[in-house]
């Protein structure tokens, strides 16, 4: 692993080191280029390594992302800078960028720390961990999470009471609060954008009552209750402690839906959903699972297979339309709905319910280019000048995309477009040599 | 100021000018719960009904601090219920 401020100068940015972003790099980087990875998380992995198993094969998704980041973190050609973002670029001649990175202290000398975590173990604090959605806590010394890359300490400044007991105990004395942010200015030849994507805020429906009713929680709260690395002893409800066994999920919450400002179909919930229904009913045999849906979009290869297979398995899928949801005073949860096949409107009652959240763009990338505008698609993601001939070119030459930054996409299509980006940075770099 | 290593949370305290207000009342507010949560395990093992009902507290609440205790090696999970619904937790001894 390298976290080196050496060099200044390298062949390739790519920004985000989520899979598309780490896949980009390591394209480059076996070609024989020099990269920066720079991710404003602490680990390298993006949303993937987050997840449990993968659709609609059913991989375990951190048995195929690990390995993958740690060829990343090992690779002599890829520097990495965690805890980063990007403040400014210029582009200065057809062959240089100029890059501002910021880099925020972590506090701990990743090169010298073991992950031993008697950090964590002295500390006394305990905070909403962001790495598992808030379900539970982490110290103020935290290894963000058993697979991150780095596998490190970081220091949550902001919830740390200074009072110095994990510097006491670590053992290699790799914890330093003299640690200041620093930012580094960069020189390079070509820049690969891989920020991949926000997801809706479901606080901004509040007819669906998430964070009011605590047994409404997100897919990706469950699929952290679900992976192997998970908050909770088994699956729980949030709310009281419950094993659940009448979940429901609700379809294309903030997505197709212009009333929320997103019109567009997130690609991802129909099969992520599919996928987890199939994961809880493994491990909650006695569950019922009900999937209550607008459309099924299952477009790609296996996809409508995945959709039978839960059918078979069970699953119970309702073509309906959520109106409200509320709570009865044991914590369950009345969906109101609109049952389309029947035109009727109908109550159902569950004991959990997730909310299958829409893909949104990240916000600020286009911003920061002084001299030259990276044109944004009518949703605000970045946009493709030629979509169909070289999908990964941005109105900025030498500037390309990768992943879900150009839109909702799922993994294979990460990498897949994460191909094309590599692909089309090395050959511009040949171009302006 | 001359930084010792191990001692460098020090420097940042003298540096910053003190703690965080907010931290340190984060840390006042978990150490009451935990303190509460301990002693009442100590007493019997618990369902988290049990220790709703016992602290006064929103049972969200209680499944949030005690699994985190569960996860900082304090608190273990005991047996499930006859409905396969609760779980008892208990003292990690
Ligand atoms: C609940 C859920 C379940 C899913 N399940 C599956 C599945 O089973 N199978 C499947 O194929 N797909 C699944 N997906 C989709 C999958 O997560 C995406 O396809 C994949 O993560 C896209 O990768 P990416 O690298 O483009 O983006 P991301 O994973 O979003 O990575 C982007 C990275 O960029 C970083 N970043 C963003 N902005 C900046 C910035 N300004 N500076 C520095 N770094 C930045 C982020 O921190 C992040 O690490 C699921 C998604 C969700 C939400
Ligand atoms: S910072 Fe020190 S105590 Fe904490 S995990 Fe690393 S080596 Fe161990
Ligand atoms: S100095 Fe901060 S991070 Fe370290 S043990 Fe104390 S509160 Fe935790």
């Amino acid at each position: 692993m390298k976290d080196s401020l050496k060099s200044s100068s390298y062949d390739a940015l790519v920004i985000g080191a989520g899979i598309a972003g780490g896949e980009a790099a390591l394209n480059l980087a076996n070609t024989g280029y020099k990269v920066l990875l720079v991710d404003k998380e602490l680990s390298v992995g993006g949303k993937m390594i987050m997840l449990s198993k993968v659709f609609p094969t059913l991989d375990c998704a951190a048995c195929i992302t690990t390995p993958k980041v740690s060829e990343i973190s090992r690779h002599p050609n890829i520097t990495i800078f965690t805890g980063s973002e990007v403040s400014n670029i210029r582009k200065i001649s057809d062959n240089e960028f100029v890059a501002k990175v910021t880099r925020k202290p972590r506090y701990v000398h990743v090169e010298d720390c073991t992950a031993c975590q008697l950090c964590e173990k002295a500390c006394p604090t305990s905070v909403r961990d962001q790495y598992q959605f808030g379900l539970i806590g982490r110290k103020a010394a935290f290894i963000p999470f058993s697979i991150c890359s780095p596998k490190a300490a970081a220091i949550d400044i902001d919830n740390c009471t200074l009072c110095g007991a994990c510097e006491r105990v670590c053992p290699t004395h790799c914890i330093d609060f003299t640690m200041e942010t620093e930012t580094n200015e960069l020189h390079v030849k070509t820049i690969v954008v891989a920020t991949g994507f926000n997801l809706f805020d479901p606080n901004n429906i509040p007819r669906y009552g998430y964070g009011k009713y605590k047994n409404v929680i997100t897919a990706m709260q469950m699929e952290r209750e679900i992976a192997p690395t998970r908050p909770f002893h088994t699956i729980l409800r949030p709310g009281d402690g419950k094993v659940p066994d009448k979940i429901a999920y609700v379809l294309c919450v903030g997505s197709r839906d212009a009333t929320v400002g997103n019109p567009i179909c997130s690609q991802i919930c129909c099969m992520y959903s599919i996928k987890q229904a199939q994961l809880l009913m493994g491990a909650l045999p006695m569950a019922d699972v009900t999937i209550y849906y607008i459309n099924i979009r299952s477009f790609g290869k296996g996809f409508e297979e995945f959709y039978q297979q839960a059918k078979g398995m069970g699953v119970n899928f309702v073509k309906g339309k959520i109106g409200r949801i509320s709570e009865k005073e044991n914590g369950n949860l009345i969906l109101r709905y609109e049952d389309i096949n029947k035109g009727k409107l109908q109550e159902a009652e569950h004991d959990m319910v997730i909310l299958s959240t829409g893909v949104l763009p990240t916000k600020g990338i286009d911003g920061l280019f002084e001299n030259e505008t990276l044109t944004l698609d009518q949703f605000s993601f970045v946009g493709q000048s030629d979509m169909l001939a070289s999908p990964a070119k941005t109105s900025i030459g030498g500037v390309f995309v990768a992943g879900a930054a150009t839109g909702p996409m799922d993994i294979p299509d990460s990498i897949l477009s994460a191909g094309a980006a590599s692909s089309e940075a090395i050959s511009y770099i040949i171009q302006h040599a | 100021m001359e930084i010792e290593k191990g001692k460098t949370a020090k420097y940042l305290r003298e540096k910053s000018g003190g703690v965080p207000e907010q931290a340190k009342e984060n840390l006042k507010e978990f150490n009451r719960i935990k303190k509460l949560m301990l002693e009442a395990l100590a007493q019997e093992d618990l369902t988290i009904k049990q220790l709703t009902d016992k602290l006064n507290m929103p049972s969200d609440e209680v499944v949030y601090h005690l699994m985190s205790l569960v996860k900082y090696g304090l608190v273990a999970t005991g047996d499930v219920d006859d409905m396969d619904e609760y779980f008892t937790y208990k003292l990690k001894k």
